[in-house]
């Protein structure tokens, strides 16, 4: 000890003081400590060690280990440039994580750490600690294998996109243990998705629908196309597989930037269509020796795309610009193959290497016969030979078909294993996962009596969570970006409820049947039309004045109606009405429960647009996390609301959770076919979304607030009615929120409604 | 009252010159076939493939007057049959485009036909019957038909709601010609011919036709018609760049959805030469 430190006050001793008197005997760190002590003495001032000593000392109180505490001293060894307050910091903030998530866990963030100085600046790596931190204290046993991959993660996006991975870990995770180990352990495609997407770039997710219409613009039918996983915690692969007639693709091309991010996807999608049209049937390996395969592939990438360019010559402006390769010195096999490739497509390319100009000259003298398939073998096997004599080393491994936009060409061979069941499965998810077309209502339910609410147990329960219809993006409020495909819908059986009751619920509110029903009734809700022969209006109606005046003449009594008006003639409306049936839907909003109140509203409604043949349907929602949005066809477009669809109102029960943004969606997805002139959803809820899975509810306010938004761009105007008292007008908007505490002031809310609808 | 002119009526009507039609299959035989016996025709296609140059040719072909009504959804059997007028002297009878031809003998082409009221369509019963005459309520009066009348009338099946679909007793009243967008060559034929452009342009002019016809029921409700592939021609021939051209006379006019205008824009890129793109 130094006489400088023997000099303070023993009650502000020096924190170094402190440290050795804690743990400088340790056995198994206490030689390692007094050495960095001593080689910062001879660097630092006094207050610049106690700083340090600081950090050390935390590490000590959250008894953190031995192990810790080495390999703090490691870390200050290894960053000589840091300062004392840096190094506190690091150790302040790797005791709190011993804290949350065990020394074990502060540890592996100790040891990452010199790594992760060396890629972030101080503030930066506050962040990197920060959001281990939060991660500690949410899910702690997913603390130590992000640190083992904080890498990975933060090559990808940085400290901010290393918070924001952490963040959406977290929202996917919704608590579930399971889930999120699978996130931070990269073993779920989602978090290898978010890495692979980086920040702010456009990937399949979006470019998704334009590639579909693409393709079929161009062959006449739109191509299946599907994302691309990677298997286990190995990024996805970069080329396009080709599996049955399923094309998958990339989630991402990186590096390329977000605005010319359709070029390669395009181009991608056009070289697997002239695969599609113009290849021929799979072929056997066989014996073929890898080196081959690949060179076979490439000359059927040539031949498949010289037919396509015939066919569509601007494909050769597409493709171009991914050709890049240069006569330089070819050190292996495959930079040779992509000036080969290049060659072949591009006739100004020049080589110098007789390999490339061999190729070139087969593939030239065969050009007249492009149209047979076994032209790739024949070329392909003569160049096998050449490429092996040149003794250029090819490692099958890092193969990486070039250029960029081509596929892995897997798909031509068959290589004597499971021939297409990999394919089927991926098709079999991904049509489940397709919105299937409407049905219409079933008789299933029009003969069975009700149920009796009392009594005997139900025989068979049906699969409550039901098929999977949809999915639907959600806004992440606190990454400020819509998640694609993060909510799936999913179709709930109905059960079936007493309808009497409910008929006769109705009958016992006086004159609320028939109040509604002329509201609806006089709704202006269709097409302006020009009205001819009314009794008044802004101008002459020049036919009717004229027979008028011949009326007068030839003596007879005219007639009155001879004006022209501007009016609605034909009702063209479609409605979906969303009845929230979630959990808080129990709650009693004066004497009856919200959804008694729903129920009748809908009852009432349904039977007035159902008389005079507006088109209309029902569905109920009620969610169970993101994976499991509930979704009740009460009522179809094409159906009556008679006894059966009563029923099955009848029959909805409170449960669950409200996501009320992919219930919107969904409504907005099954009103977009209609042709109707005026598309209206009105949500029926307690106006207060939450999910088990979300920690925030003002998330999903936002993100149904958003999703309004989405459907009003779409020409919907949606409508909340809003049952209950904590009713919210963000997510409608004040103009648009319609408030209704009792069923009585149901009508007068809803002439509110219609009286909107006329205006806008 | 009196008595409207008929005979100077039709002849501002009368086709003079040739109007250029390309046939595709035997409709200009079933078409002269249902005129002989002067039975009604309904030309049955997409819009702009060529359906009212048709008609205008056959009536060059068989020598009468074409009067054309272009339907509306405010067109009233009045506006067809005519009506009474107020003039200085008294109320004067005008006759309608229908009762002109009626009288005068000239092919009547009522185009889109469902777009006008049900009640017109039921004036035109008693002309493509066994009767073949038109009553004049208001005037009491029967116009019989001039024995060289005959009425033809277009429709568009893919284009209606369920609501505006012709009804049962009308549809089966006519004989039917069915118009499509000719096949590729016949149709670079048509198009270079129509907008004066080479054969290379005007093949390339179809190859846009095409990929935007692939996207029907796609998010399209029709593909670019040989109409619009013309017009986009005639600007390339007043000079305009190929892309601009069929941006301004396609791209745009087909769809306001940008992505899909973008896609076809990246899908008709891809099927045009560089120098046809570009030039």
């Amino acid at each position: 000890m130094t006489t400088d430190a023997l000099s303070r006050p023993a009650a502000a001793a020096g924190a170094a003081t402190r440290l050795l008197r804690l743990a400088g005997d340790r056995a198994d760190v206490g030689a390692q400590l007094r050495a960095t002590l001593d080689r910062l003495r001879r660097r630092w001032s006094a207050e610049d060690v106690d700083d340090w000593a600081e950090g050390a000392l935390a590490l000590v109180h959250a008894n953190a280990g031995g192990r810790c505490l080495a390999l703090f001293c490691r870390l200050t060894d290894m960053s000589r440039g840091a300062g004392a307050a840096g190094l506190a910091a690091d150790a302040c903030a790797a005791a709190e994580l011993a804290r949350g998530a065990g020394s074990k866990a502060a540890a592996a963030a100790l040891e990452a750490a010199p790594a992760v100085a060396a890629r972030l600046a101080p503030p930066d790596r506050a962040r990197w600690w920060a959001a281990l931190s939060r991660l500690a204290c949410a899910a702690p046993d997913c603390a130590e294998p992000l640190v083992e991959r904080s890498a990975m993660v933060l090559a990808a996006g940085g400290a901010h996109g290393f918070e924001d991975f952490v963040a959406a870990g977290l929202k996917a995770g919704g608590g579930d243990r399971g889930r999120l180990k699978a996130f931070f352990t990269l073993a779920d495609p989602a978090a290898r998705r978010l890495l692979e997407r980086g920040a702010g770039q456009a990937g399949f997710h979006e470019l998704e629908r334009g590639l579909v219409l693409f393709g079929a613009a161009l062959w006449g039918a739109p191509p299946r196309l599907a994302p691309l996983e990677g298997v286990g915690a190995a990024p996805a692969p970069q080329r396009v597989s080709l599996a049955g007639d399923l094309i998958r693709m990339p989630h991402v091309y990186r590096g390329v930037p977000a605005d010319a991010a359709p070029g390669p996807y395009r181009a991608a999608l056009a070289h697997a269509m002239a695969h599609r049209v113009f290849g021929g049937p799979r072929r056997p390996a066989g014996k073929l020796k890898p080196l081959q395969i690949a060179l076979v592939g490439l000359i059927e990438d040539a031949r498949v795309e010289a037919l396509a360019m015939r066919r569509f010559p601007g494909l050769r402006a597409l493709w171009a610009p991914w050709h890049v390769a240069r006569p330089v010195a070819a050190t292996n096999a495959a930079l040779l193959m992509a000036r080969l490739a290049r060659a072949l497509f591009d006739p100004d390319y020049q080589d110098p290497d007789g390999f490339v100009a061999k190729g070139r000259r087969l593939f030239a003298d065969a050009s007249g016969r492009l149209e047979d398939p076994t032209l790739a073998r024949a070329i392909g096997g003569l160049l096998g030979n050449d490429i092996g004599q040149m003794r250029l080393r090819f490692d099958p491994r890092g193969y990486v078909v070039e250029p960029l936009y081509r596929d892995d060409n897997l798909g031509l061979w068959d290589f004597g294993d499971e021939p297409d069941a990999e394919a089927e499965e991926i098709e079999q998810a991904v049509d489940a996962a397709r919105p299937r077309p409407e049905e219409g209502d079933d008789g299933r339910m029009a003969d069975a009596p009700p149920r009796e609410e009392a009594g005997r147990a139900r025989e068979i329960e049906p699969d409550a969570a039901g098929q999977v219809v949809a999915s639907y993006p959600e806004w992440d409020r606190a990454a400020g970006v819509e998640r694609a495909r993060w909510t799936t819908v999913r179709d709930a059986p109905a059960a079936l409820g007493d309808r009497r009751a409910l008929a006769a619920a109705l009958e016992a509110l006086p004159g609320f049947r028939q109040r509604i029903a002329r509201l609806v009734r006089g709704a202006r809700v269709g097409r302006a039309a020009r009205l001819k022969r009314q009794p008044e209006g802004f101008d002459l109606d020049l036919d009717a004045a004229v027979e008028a005046g011949i009326a007068l003449r030839v003596g007879e009594i005219p007639e009155g109606r001879i004006h022209r008006a501007a009016g609605r003639r034909v009702r063209d409306v479609a409605t979906v009405a969303l009845v929230d049936v979630s959990q808080s839907t129990r709650d009693r909003v004066g004497a009856a429960t919200v959804l008694e109140i729903e129920k009748l509203a809908v009852a009432a409604l349904g039977a007035a647009m159902d008389a005079i043949g507006d088109r209309f349907a029902v569905r109920a929602f009620a969610s169970c996390g993101r994976d499991e949005v509930r979704l009740t066809r009460v009522k179809e477009f094409s159906g009556r609301m008679d006894a059966a669809a009563m029923a099955r109102l009848a029959g909805l029960s409170s449960g669950l959770s409200t996501r009320l943004g992919a219930a919107l969606r969904h409504a907005g997805a099954e009103l977009a076919p209609l042709r109707s002139h005026r598309k209206l959803v009105l949500a029926l809820t307690d106006g207060e979304p939450s999910d088990i899975d979300v920690a925030d509810p003002l998330d999903l306010v936002e993100d149904a607030r958003r999703a309004v938004l989405g459907l009003r761009r779409t020409g919907v105007d949606v409508f909340g009615v809003t049952l209950g008292e904590g009713c919210d007008a963000r997510i409608f908007g004040r103009a648009n929120t319609l408030p209704v505490r009792r069923i009585e002031e149901l009508p007068a809310r809803l002439s509110e409604l219609y009286f909107r609808l006329a205006r806008l | 009252m009196t008595e409207p002119s008929l005979a100077g009526g039709l002849s501002a009507y009368a086709i003079r010159d040739e109007p250029y039609y390309r046939a595709v299959g035997d409709e200009i035989d079933i078409f002269a076939a249902a005129y002989a016996c002067r039975l009604p025709v309904m030309l049955k296609g997409p819009t702009g493939c060529g359906k009212t140059r048709f008609v205008e040719h056959m009536a060059w072909r068989l020598g009468r007057p074409l009067v054309t009504v272009a339907a509306h959804e405010d067109l009233t059997a009045a506006d067809l049959a005519g009506r009474f007028l107020l003039a200085p002297e008294g109320t004067v009878w005008q006759d309608g485009p229908l009762t002109s031809a009626v009288r005068g003998g000239a092919i009547c082409y009522l185009d889109e036909i469902v777009e006008a009221r049900q009640d017109t369509t039921v004036v035109i019963h008693p002309l493509t019957d066994a009767r073949r005459a038109l009553p004049l309520e208001k005037r009491g009066e029967l116009v019989p038909a001039h024995p060289d009348f005959q009425l033809t009338i277009s429709y568009n099946p893919g284009d209606q709601s369920a609501v505006k679909d012709l009804k049962e007793s009308t549809k089966q009243r006519f004989v039917a010609i069915e118009f499509d967008y000719p096949a590729p060559a016949v149709e670079a034929e048509v198009v270079a011919r129509e907008a004066d452009v080479s054969g290379e342009q005007a093949r390339g002019l179809i190859e846009v036709g095409l990929r935007s016809r692939n996207l029907r029921g796609q998010g399209l409700a029709e593909g670019a018609s040989t109409r619009m592939l013309i017009h986009a021609g005639k600007l390339l021939r007043a000079g305009a760049p190929a892309d601009a051209a069929v941006r301004a006379a396609i791209l745009l006019p087909i769809t306001d959805e940008p992505d899909l205008r973008e896609a076809l824009g990246a899908a008709i890129a891809a099927s045009l030469p560089a120098g046809l793109a570009a030039s």
